[in-house]
């Protein structure tokens, strides 16, 4: 039947018009082994961090009035802002650095280029500022590795646009999934099927024909892709069904931790490539140390729990970790002891494949960007590039093994050779 | 060959396009393209020059009102520009951009150096010397200064046939089926069928779209749909909050107090006080929709989205505005909920003097939408954002202009912001934005209080923001008191104005938004997606026109985009195999997977009854909003979403299959030429009326004509048999319905309802089978 389906496509030249090309298509045919890894999680600091309380500390020209430039702590390579006397909750600098220093890799001086929430959350999250049609490097790698996944890309919120290419799925809480994960059986229970098994099997047989008759008829390129998306959905949302043994008993209070948890059972099931976990509230325009030594910590925590839930469902070895924010915050602060938008920022990065104790980039003490030379990724200010988030998207599809897939080529980010970062990852 | 005078709409003979433009050449021409005036020349201009380079990239600064408004270069804005046609304004902004694009300097054309950077320019980055824009400008400098014509064949556009060449148009009933499920979540009416015949006058007829758009169920729609874009349903915290505690403290906890008495169980007497607070809120949270339904149901010009003086008010919510006692006769039903009237309140009376609102004429300075606290509540300011986040969204809800897609890339923004002392207002970067941002942010400058309401700022407002007014004037003070209304006034006359009002219409009817203009001249594609950016709006601007001579009559609107081909658009001729041609189709066609709301409706206009399953929770995981944090449906069914699918349709089969069959069989939905004796197989005679049942399944389900000798009849009744035969070789299976799908049933027998033969559940088997299919979960 996956021949016939799969020729018929063909026969009608469907190739890229399917949402994720043919790959998809043939991926929407029954009895698809789980996915098994890579897994991919980009934590977004939303609103703004001050990266100067965290991995890119300062303590001169009044930029800090939590600490002097004489208190930033070290950690193999790794420098950061002293919290554990400030934190408002969470996870102290020190014991982030501590734990996951030797793991993780950071990327100061980055130029968001921009001072606005929505262009640089877009722009951040896809690689590219002028476009509201790429997708974000979370629904990419989706609908590259896996667009068979019933849950592909989940997101919890920030910018999430799919490029069309794969579906975005929100579960806003861990007990919806219960409820659809045996759609087939009354109230989820197996015992009591709706239809008699043979007539489910002449459901979906007869489903899969009507599928396939389709393509033999011209038809609308949204007529096509709504209707290959439709089918994938129904066929792939069997899958669900592995979920359930994997719904943990306890929901944790936190935020970040109830997002970790839907996205750890979807990747434990196979049923999940990547997740977009969102918290909010950064932009501390007013009061930012208070605001912030409450957030950071909380995301630092957020991004431990999640380490240690991994390692305890044995996914840590496959599950990459980006962390990033929208913008930074100003080296001063303003009236009302805030800081305002500021266009340098930091990246972080944490998991397989990414060598880590390593610090990339830099700015200077008044936070402004030092140029990078992209081949020795050592600061050149004679000769280096402004590192920007297209550049820092080449690079993680490069890391994801998907820079030359059809789709990410649908999606050029434009960076030249030369301005590519191939040590990036170690 | 035809292609489209974009600022026009009108479609112009002749005009030659080179396709091979894409990437490293430009239109070639013809010996007819000189000179420079000829129609060929001028289309050029047009679809090139100012469409591929200047609109986007000169026109935002070189503009009166813009930043470079001072600068020698200053173009008309044709968007904004009212008293003169759209060819004169075209042939005026030619001229313009020829004096720099002749005037040679040290070298050579000023336009081109300005444009790389060459010559010192100010605001966004320059072109790129190796851009296709760059080569489209070149181009025009060449052809401007009168240069021979370089030897390159003449290629026509891509798409020099009709846009619509080979696209199918839906038939006048399935047109019908798809207007009535969409605005009124119904099926049509036999004698709207027979008003609308298949063949003959194309669409459907007037006096059929007017009577739909007094139903009831298309205020819902229309209402959900606005909320959609304007997502008042989603502030934070308790909506009577949205009446603040400095003017409504002794009027907004009403329902806490009200005197139920009378009820003398205290549970009983807790629980309608429970409903009493319910449906408190449910009435405050609907007023900004309600005055969008009010509009539009009474045929008022649209503009009062901006303009109303008033707002609407329901016996409820008029108790927490404390002024229930003075309107309670303008009521029909002063006892229900939900009667929304028309009235304006008072100037604000606040618990201190300093809170009072100053009004020339005692009134609040009501502005439609703009000045409810629902919206000033649901785009809240804070000290630093300064009413920029609601100026923002005005810009976005009522002019259609992105302004945050304005912001260029800078060079390095960080260094601007460090340069200058006030960036907003002096660097270029900033200003592009800001000049138009600040002063609208400015006019709202007297609803100050955080949380959404009425409150001057102690401090006065900023000085270091470019001062209230709108689009270059600037605000009088004698009419601060009334900012919003000085604010809806001009709105309503901008040009803009319709033309947003016209996208949003075209979201109520397809579910997503009008396409942006492409910008990447380097894309192999980009001609044919700036064709079909080109001839959508054409059909924007088109329609824009005739709702503003409607005197801005937003049913008129809803008409003209059900009238045309983008709505019609319903399949295609023959396939579109070459990429050019798919890309110019790829946003045609209707093709929206319906929402949860609009499923649920679906369900219930084709069953008789609503799943009633996908609300909260599950219409979220269904791809739905909550108004407040997540705010963009899906557009796309992922796995969870098609697990849901599963279930509504087993669940609904199950309900609805059995019920169908203890109906008289004149009294049925579905089956009225069959009964569970009968067999498919055992007969021409039975297997016929099999058949036309199917058929008549499908069209009611699917909204398809399919003749019952069809394959995709074929293909049902192939499933009913199949499972009946595989039914015989089972042994054990039970000879009644599915408990749960039988249990539900009215009457003792029916409560055990037989199914010996197999051919119910096979039947429940065909509606979940169709149920699935995209005709029924995609509009």
């Amino acid at each position: 039947m996956r021949r016939d389906f799969l020729k018929l496509c063909g026969l009608a030249g469907l190739g890229f018009a399917c949402p994720g090309g043919l790959r998809s298509l043939s991926a929407a045919t029954p009895e698809q082994a789980p996915y098994d890894g890579p897994f991919y999680m980009v934590f977004n600091a939303s609103g703004g961090w001050d990266t100067t309380y965290l991995m890119d500390p300062k303590g001169v020209d009044g930029i800090n009035r939590l600490y002097q430039q004489g208190d930033i702590l070290t950690n193999g390579n790794h420098r950061f802002a002293p919290t554990a006397k400030h934190r408002d909750g969470g996870m102290s600098n020190e014991e982030f650095f501590g734990e996951f220093g030797s793991e993780l890799l950071v990327l100061n001086g980055l130029d968001y280029s921009v001072n606005n929430h929505s262009p640089g959350q877009r722009y951040m999250a896809t690689g590219k500022l002028d476009s509201l049609a790429y997708p974000t490097f979370a629904a990419l790698v989706a609908a590259c590795r896996g667009p068979a996944c019933p849950l592909s890309f989940l997101t919890f919120g920030n910018y999430s646009a799919t490029g069309n290419i794969v579906a975005m799925s929100r579960v806003p809480y861990l007990p919806s999934l219960q409820r659809i994960a045996n759609a087939d059986s009354i109230e989820g229970n197996l015992k009591s099927p709706y239809h008699d098994d043979f007539a489910l099997s002449r459901i979906e047989e007869a489903l899969a024909a009507e599928h396939a008759s389709r393509p033999l008829l011209p038809r609308l390129p949204r007529e096509e892709r709504g209707e290959n998306m439709l089918y994938a959905a129904q066929v792939n949302s069997k899958a669900m069904e592995r979920i359930t043994p994997h719904i943990p008993k306890d929901i944790p209070k936190e935020r970040l931790s109830q997002q970790a948890e839907i996205a750890l059972a979807s990747f434990k099931a196979g049923v999940c490539v990547s997740a977009n976990l969102s918290i909010g509230q950064f932009d501390s325009h007013a009061n930012n140390d208070k605001d912030q030594m409450k957030l950071i910590p909380e995301l630092l925590a957020g991004i431990a729990y999640v380490i240690r839930r991994a390692e305890q469902l044995g996914l840590r070895e496959k599950l990459a970790v980006i962390v990033q924010s929208e913008m930074g915050r100003t080296p001063t602060y303003n009236a009302g002891n805030g800081k305002d938008h500021w266009s340098i920022g930091s990246i972080m990065f944490l998991g397989p494949g990414i060598k880590g104790n390593r610090v990339i980039g830099a700015t200077d003490d008044r936070q402004f960007h030092v140029p990078l030379d992209p081949q020795m990724l050592m600061p050149d200010r004679e000769n280096g590039i402004r590192v920007r988030p297209e550049h820092i998207h080449e690079a993680l599809r490069e890391f994801a093994g998907i820079a030359d897939h059809p789709l990410s080529r649908k999606f050029p980010l434009g960076v030249t050779e030369k301005e590519r970062l191939p040590g990036l990852w170690g | 060959m035809v292609t489209i005078d974009w600022v026009s709409g009108r479609r112009m003979a002749g005009a030659f396009i080179a396709a091979a433009s894409l990437a490293a050449n430009v239109p070639a021409q013809t010996p007819a393209d000189m000179p420079p005036a000829c129609p060929a020349e001028d289309g050029f201009f047009s679809t090139e020059v100012w469409s591929k380079v200047v609109e986007g990239h000169c026109l935002k600064c070189h503009r009166t009102g813009g930043d470079a408004e001072e600068s020698k270069l200053v173009l008309i804005d044709p968007r904004r520009e009212t008293d003169r046609s759209a060819q004169e304004i075209r042939r005026e902004n030619r001229e313009r951009l020829t004096k720099p694009a002749t005037a040679m300097e040290s070298g050579g054309s000023r336009l081109l150096l300005k444009a790389t950077g060459k010559i010192k320019h100010e605001g966004e980055d320059p072109i790129a010397a190796d851009s296709p824009e760059y080569r489209i400008l070149e181009e025009f400098v060449r052809r401007a200064s009168g240069s021979p014509a370089p030897t390159v064949a003449a290629t026509p556009l891509a798409g020099a046939q009709p846009f619509f060449s080979g696209v199918v148009m839906a038939d006048n009933r399935r047109l019908l089926r798809r207007v009535t499920l969409s605005l009124a979540g119904r099926l049509p009416t036999a004698a709207e069928l027979a008003a609308s015949p298949a063949e003959g006058e194309k669409g459907v007829p007037t006096s059929l779209l007017d009577a739909v758009m007094r139903e009831d169920a298309f205020y819902d729609r229309l209402r959900e749909g606005f909320n959609d874009i304007f997502l008042t349903l989603g502030y934070n915290d308790n909506a009577e909050t949205v009446l603040s505690y400095d003017h409504f403290e002794k009027t907004r906890g009403w329902a806490e107090k009200f005197d139920l008495s009378h009820i003398a169980d205290e549970k009983e007497r807790q629980k309608a006080r429970y409903k009493l607070y319910d449906d408190y809120r449910k009435a405050l949270l609907g007023e900004p929709m309600k005055l969008i339904e009010h509009i539009v149901r009474n045929d008022r010009p649209f503009t009062e989205i901006v303009t109303a003086d008033y707002i609407m008010v329901t016996p409820y919510s008029a108790r927490g505005y404390g002024l229930y006692d003075e309107i309670k006769d303008r009521f029909k039903n002063a006892e229900d909920p939900f009667e929304y009237i028309p009235v304006r309140l008072k100037a604000l009376i606040g618990r201190d003097k300093r809170d009072n609102q100053d009004s020339a004429t005692g009134f609040y300075p009501h502005a439609g939408l703009l000045s409810t606290f629902q919206y000033l509540r649901r785009y809240p300011t804070t000290e630093t954002n300064r009413n920029r986040q609601r100026s923002r969204v005005y810009f976005q809800h009522f002019l259609g202009v992105d302004v945050l897609e304005l912001a260029a890339r800078v060079s390095d923004a960080a260094a601007v912001s460090a340069k200058f002392e006030i960036p907003t207002m002096q660097a270029s970067e900033c200003v592009v934005c800001h000049k138009s941002l600040d002063p609208v942010a400015g006019l709202f400058q007297d609803y100050w209080r955080f949380e959404g309401v009425y409150g001057r700022r102690k401090e006065g407002w900023f000085t270091d923001m470019f001062p209230p007014g709108y689009e270059g004037e600037n605000l009088p003070e004698s009419e601060r008191w009334r900012a919003l209304q000085w604010l809806g006034e001009r709105t309503a006359k901008d040009p803009r104005f319709a033309v947003a009002m016209v996208e949003h219409a075209y979201y109520l009817l397809t579910g997503r938004r009008v396409l942006l203009r492409p910008k990447d001249l380097a894309d192999p594609l980009h001609d044919a997606r700036f064709r079909a950016w080109q001839e959508q709006r054409a059909t924007v601007d088109r329609i824009a026109a005739s709702f503003a001579k409607s005197g801005f009559n937003f049913k008129t609107a809803l008409k003209d985009w059900i009238a045309s081909d983008f709505y019609r658009a319903d399949g295609l001729a023959t396939a579109a195999d070459r990429p050019e041609r798919r890309a110019e189709l790829d946003d045609v066609g209707l093709m929206r997977l319906l929402s949860p709301e609009q499923l649920e409706r679906k369900v219930a206009a084709v069953f008789g009854k609503p799943w009633g399953q996908l609300r909260d929770q599950m219409a979220l995981l269904y791809g739905g909003i909550d108004s407040n944090e997540v705010t963009e449906r899906a557009a796309d069914p992922s796995g969870a979403m098609g697990a849901i699918q599963r279930i509504l349709s087993n669940e609904v089969a199950c309900k609805q299959t059995a019920l169908d069959f203890t109906r008289p069989p004149a009294e049925r939905l579905f089956f009225s030429e069959v009964q569970p004796t009968d067999v498919p197989g055992t007969s021409v005679e039975t297997d016929e009326r099999i058949r036309r049942t199917i058929s008549h399944l499908h069209e009611r389900i699917l909204g398809r004509n399919d003749d019952p000798t069809s394959a995709s009849v074929d293909r049902s009744y192939a499933l009913l048999r199949n499972i009946v035969e595989d039914f015989k070789d089972r042994k054990g299976i039970d000879d009644r319905e599915t408990y749960h799908c039988r249990r539900d049933l009215k009457g003792k027998e029916n409560g055990n309802f037989k199914d010996p033969f197999y051919t119910v559940r096979a039947w429940r088997a065909v509606i979940t089978f169709l149920l699935r299919q995209p005709e029924f979960l995609y509009e």
